[in-house]
């Protein structure tokens, strides 16, 4: 009995393995057909290399941004500015929206607010973040904050008023106290919301530096993207783009990372 | 202990739980009444059980958190101790068809839940919640998260976390609505053979007629909406009121079950 369903579980893993292994395959078969085209068809002047740049010349670009040392600096620069951004936006963001359960009234006085401020285009702050915080690290913080804080503020919010009403008359007739109802069943029971949260607003704050940069700038992958843009040199501004969604992913993995840590009860697989 | 009910000098002690007249309607302030609750008075004494019944709908959740002093009434009054209640009062236990358990919480934490909000060491609570887990026998199951347990496991860790405060009236919502018929059974005479060793005070909402029958001393029947008081039954049976099966089988208890069915008045095809 149990030896039979030790293979029959052995060899449902195993199909599990090859289902995996056959989608990987096909993820890398499908990335080299298109890189390969692309290659080709360069080369074959069917694509103008110029406007197209190619991967070949995309990869001798990385390596020599590997190489003088550029693309670890504009990776670190960017990186520090979307992280520092991102912490500061989901902090804020997050201590406010989860503030707002606590009064009905205050949470309807400022919803307007939040609207309004929520709607406006986060590159049309740009210029007045240069004014305000000069051109370098701080206005690209600041215009990442910006990209995070209401968005989080607004996940915060939602997910601390979406605790079960019964769960809060629970803990009424256990004798919890507001504050007590609030530590111990809304913070907890919003972290779920606050996590999805982050992983969405990783990317946003990395849009605000990589805007930041754009505005004005003296070095990160922003700084590189523009710069090599304005130059024509197209391998170039594909190879920071290459390093910007390395940045991305690098990030997003961090959050994952973050989320195991903090909610061990939550099993993601 | 607390079934007694006349203190040391020998004076009779209010009942824990009288309701006076109470009735409740929404929607005053629209001016479209929907009255949910029209007049309801009875009492709960001390080590009693007691069950109400009624049709779907007729408002026995309001009914609940109107006892246990979660929302107020729009008439009469609920007396807690011969006190008026204007708030969640001390000494309630509550329970409903949902577990509640806190998810990011195990087993343990869960029922120690309560005892975090008194004056409590940590370790006087995990001593105190040790012992009604092995009561309710989940002992070796303390440090699992709920997402581990079973249905059946989790209510009963539920009803662990409402009995570790030594609630003296326990309110509870259909808490066995959810399980399947043995399950049922087995938590329901473990809950209350604790109830009545303790001496608590129980007042059960319910549709099931056969729950209320079998564990209750008495069984109110609410009629449709607004609600108020059909009938009262004392529940007397011929058998250990602490076996569930017991209990079905005494010569008395479908005479109640039927009786208590046709006064709920169900029509088919309405609600």
């Amino acid at each position: 009995m149990s030896g039979a369903q030790g293979t029959s579980a052995r060899k449902w893993s195993g199909n599990q393995f090859r289902r995996r292994a056959v989608v990987i395959f096909c993820q890398a078969a499908l990335l080299v057909v298109v890189l390969a085209a692309w290659e080709f068809s360069t080369a074959g002047k069917a694509l103008n290399a110029f406007l197209f740049g190619s991967p070949s010349e995309i990869w001798d670009f990385l390596v020599k941004m590997w190489k003088d040392g550029s693309l670890v600096k504009d990776f670190g620069v960017t990186g520090l500015e979307t992280i520092l951004g991102f912490v500061l936006g989901n902090v804020i963001g997050t201590v406010i929206g989860l503030a707002l359960w606590y009064s009905r009234f205050v949470s309807r006085v400022v919803q307007p607010f939040i609207v309004a401020l929520g709607s406006i285009p986060i590159i049309a702050l740009a210029p007045i973040m240069i004014i305000w915080f000069g051109t370098g690290l701080a206005s690209k913080v600041a215009m990442s904050t910006l990209s995070v804080v209401v968005v989080a503020l607004v996940i915060a919010y939602k997910g601390a008023t979406g605790v079960d009403q019964d769960q809060i008359n629970l803990m009424r007739t256990l004798g919890a106290s507001k504050w007590q109802i609030f530590r111990k069943l809304v913070i907890p029971s919003s972290l779920g919301d606050i996590f999805a949260g982050l992983k969405l607003t990783v990317g946003f704050a990395l849009i605000g530096a990589i805007i930041g940069e754009f505005m004005s700038s003296s070095e990160g992958l922003g700084h590189a993207i523009f710069k090599a843009g304005s130059l024509y040199i197209v391998p170039k501004v594909f190879a920071a783009l290459v390093v910007t969604i390395a940045l991305a992913l690098f990030l997003s993995f961090l959050v994952g990372k973050l989320e195991r840590f903090l909610m061990p009860w939550c099993k993601t697989d | 202990m607390s079934g007694i009910s006349a203190n040391a000098a020998g004076e009779a002690l209010p009942p824990p739980l009288v309701v006076r007249g109470v009735g409740k309607s929404y929607g005053e302030d629209a001016g479209e009444l929907n009255e949910v609750i029209g007049d309801i008075s009875f009492s709960l004494a001390s080590g009693e059980i007691v069950s109400l019944v009624g049709p779907s709908g007729c408002g026995k959740t309001t009914l609940l958190n109107l006892l246990s002093g979660l929302i107020p009434p729009t008439r009469g009054s609920v007396l807690w101790h011969g006190k008026p209640l204007h708030d969640v009062p001390k000494g309630v236990g509550y329970m409903l068809q949902k577990d509640l358990l806190l998810p990011w919480r195990t087993t343990l934490k869960n029922v120690t839940l309560g005892l975090e909000l008194t004056a409590l060491s940590q370790g006087e609570r995990e001593k105190k919640a040790h012992a009604i887990l092995n009561k309710v026998g989940l002992a070796s199951f303390h440090g699992y998260y709920p997402s581990a347990l079973s249905g059946g496991m989790r209510q009963r860790v539920a009803l662990a976390r409402t009995l570790v405060t030594e609630p003296e009236v326990i309110l509870l919502d259909e808490p066995f609505a959810s399980l399947d018929f043995q399950t049922k059974l087995i938590l329901e005479s473990d809950m209350v053979k604790l109830v009545r060793s303790e001496g608590r005070s129980v007042l059960m909402i319910t549709h099931d007629v056969e729950e209320a029958v079998s564990l209750s001393d008495r069984v109110i029947v609410l009629t449709h909406r607004p609600s108020s008081i059909k009938a009262i039954h004392e529940i007397h049976l011929d058998a250990d009121r602490g076996d569930m099966m017991a209990v079905r089988d005494s010569a008395q208890f479908t005479g109640y079950v039927r009786e208590i069915w046709s006064q709920l008045d169900v029509r088919m095809g309405e609600r």
